[in-house]
């Protein structure tokens, strides 16, 4: 199974378009968002400045992007391909493939949350405490396996022409919905009800509870592991029923 | 693991499709080293015999064993390398970094430089795997069955897509699998190639085996001979159909043509009716009429 993570990644990297968007463009959007924000304004009722608070909402928006664009049509098109079915005359445990797909996913995931973390350091003056660092870049990597899980779910219940639109509903709609562009708080507070149970809202409040240091909140931790186990399950009966039916 | 003597055993094997039998009570045994074509018109069931061989597919009723244990663990264990028709390939990578990670997966794995030389593919190496011609991508894939010591090659049309010296230079590869005691199943759609390369022709009909033997037995079984002539004046087609061991008969004008399982004693009668033929040529019948007439009578069983 090594070998197809390797060659997974070794094909991620080789791709240009998709490195930019999810390793770059995360950090060009922290800076046009936070460009023109000082650094005392602060996002209400947070605590936190604008440059603060949007660094986290851009490191998950870079996660998501990584884990969810990539694997999602993929899926798709190598299951219509037929290289799943060749995958499964190998060695290769039933479950390798997704799980091969996953893990290249999380390593290109790791560098465009740390490049959006280095980037609000040097040019937005963030700083925060040595664990804070370390314990932001293992929140914002560990919560973006919810949305590897719903990526390998969409590959696998939309297939051809309909992958990319759902895909892209879903990736838009998360990341506007759950504030990863702009804080929830100016929303009006009709949308904001509907933004507060969305798991990328939670994702990304994850992270700030850790910027303001404290405890997160048990609904977000709450929303994260219920969107867990709903996508997780829904991508392994969805692979389960691929395969009675390849 | 056991030591068996079929490398193949379906038994009492059936796969439905809502309303469609794809697969009928298949019971079909393949021992080492044969080489076996396994023939049938489109819809025959052969795409899903081949599934269900390798454990793609599962049977609604009956068993298929590879070396004796499940077709998934006869896979796990690296004895089955196999090419499937429509079997994909994971595309931006190249040729050879496939082939490499088709080497890792198996656990008697041979190099991957011979891999690539056996395969012919070793000056494309280097391409990426979705700028390949049908051809090329086909050599790729049968690279990828072949990356280690396997016991039995299972091929879907492996040959589609190929030129002819590609074709060519295919089969001596595959001669040479089979040559080291490997046994080889294939499914074509060219029955020359069933002719030239197989010890064993299957025929597969709606889902049932149809025939199976030799392809000299599969012509005999078809009626092994035409005979063609031209006659003078009226053809007396009942008498013409009397005949012994006839088993088809076609007039057009002047010319008869007939296809005999015993084409000396058809000839004998023949002149025995007071009748002289010209231009009498008695040929042996190719494997495609063969199949033809096979498929052609059952369907008209059937109907």
């Amino acid at each position: 199974m090594n070998g197809l993570i390797k060659l997974e990644l070794t094909r991620a990297l080789r791709n240009r378009k998709f490195l930019f968007f999810s390793v770059i463009y995360p950090s060009v959007l922290f800076l046009i968002i936070a460009g023109n924000a000082d650094s005392t304004t602060k996002v209400d009722g947070t605590g936190l400045t604008v440059p603060t608070y949007m660094m986290v909402s851009m490191a998950s928006f870079g996660a998501l992007t990584a884990v969810l664009m990539g694997n999602s049509e993929r899926i798709a098109k190598e299951r219509e391909a037929g290289w799943v079915r060749q995958l499964r005359l190998t060695t290769l445990p039933g479950r390798g493939y997704v799980l091969a797909k996953t893990a290249s996913a999380a390593v290109v995931s790791l560098p465009s949350i740390v490049i959006v973390f280095v980037v609000a350091a040097a040019a937005k003056n963030v700083r925060l405490d040595a664990w804070q660092w370390l314990a932001l870049t293992g929140a914002v990597w560990a919560g973006s396996l919810v949305f590897a899980a719903l990526g390998v779910a969409i590959g696998y219940l939309a297939s051809g022409d309909a992958v990319r639109p759902i895909t892209m509903v879903t990736y838009f709609g998360l990341s506007l919905l759950g504030g990863l562009w702009m804080p929830t708080t100016t929303f009006p507070s009709w949308l904001q009800d509907i933004a507060e149970w969305l798991p990328t809202h939670a994702y990304a409040a994850l992270g700030q509870a850790i910027e303001q240091s404290r405890a997160p909140h048990v609904q977000d931790l709450a929303i994260l592991l219920v969107s867990f186990v709903l996508f997780a399950g829904g991508a392994a009966w969805l692979y389960r029923k691929d395969t009675l039916k390849a | 693991m056991t030591k068996t003597a079929s490398v193949v055993a379906f038994d009492q094997v059936s796969k439905t499709y809502g309303a469609v039998r794809a697969v009928d009570g298949l019971t079909l045994t393949l021992r080492p080293g044969e080489t076996v074509a396994l023939l049938g018109p489109n819809g025959a069931g052969k795409s899903t015999t081949l599934d269900l061989l390798l454990g793609l597919k599962h049977a609604d009723s009956g068993t298929v064993r590879l070396f004796g244990a499940t077709p998934r663990e006869a896979i796990v264990a690296g004895r089955v390398g196999a090419m499937l028709q429509s079997g994909g390939l994971m595309d931006e990578v190249t040729v050879a970094e496939l082939v490499r990670l088709a080497c890792a997966l198996h656990p008697r794995p041979y190099r991957v430089a011979d891999v690539l030389a056996r395969a012919g593919v070793a000056q494309i190496a280097d391409r990426k795997v979705d700028k390949l011609s049908g051809g090329q991508a086909q050599r790729v894939r049968f690279a990828l069955a072949t990356a280690g010591d396997s016991d039995l090659i299972v091929l879907d049309e492996p040959t589609t897509g190929m030129d002819v010296t590609t074709r060519q230079a295919f089969w001596a590869t595959m001669r040479e699998q089979a040559d080291q005691g490997r046994t080889v199943l294939f499914a074509t759609h060219y029955l020359e190639e069933a002719d030239a390369i197989a010890d064993r022709v299957l025929v597969l009909h709606r889902g049932r085996l149809l025939a199976d033997g030799t392809a000299a037995e599969i012509k005999a079984k078809a009626g092994a001979r035409r005979i063609s002539f031209d006659l003078d004046g009226e053809t007396d087609a009942v008498s013409l159909r009397a005949l012994p061991f006839l088993t088809a008969l076609d007039t057009s004008g002047h010319t008869v043509r007939i296809q005999s399982s015993d084409a000396d004693a058809t000839v004998h009668a023949l002149y025995g009716l007071g009748l002289y033929p010209r231009n009498l040529e008695v040929a042996g019948l190719g494997l495609e009429q063969a199949f033809v007439a096979i498929t052609a009578a059952e369907e008209a069983k059937s109907q």
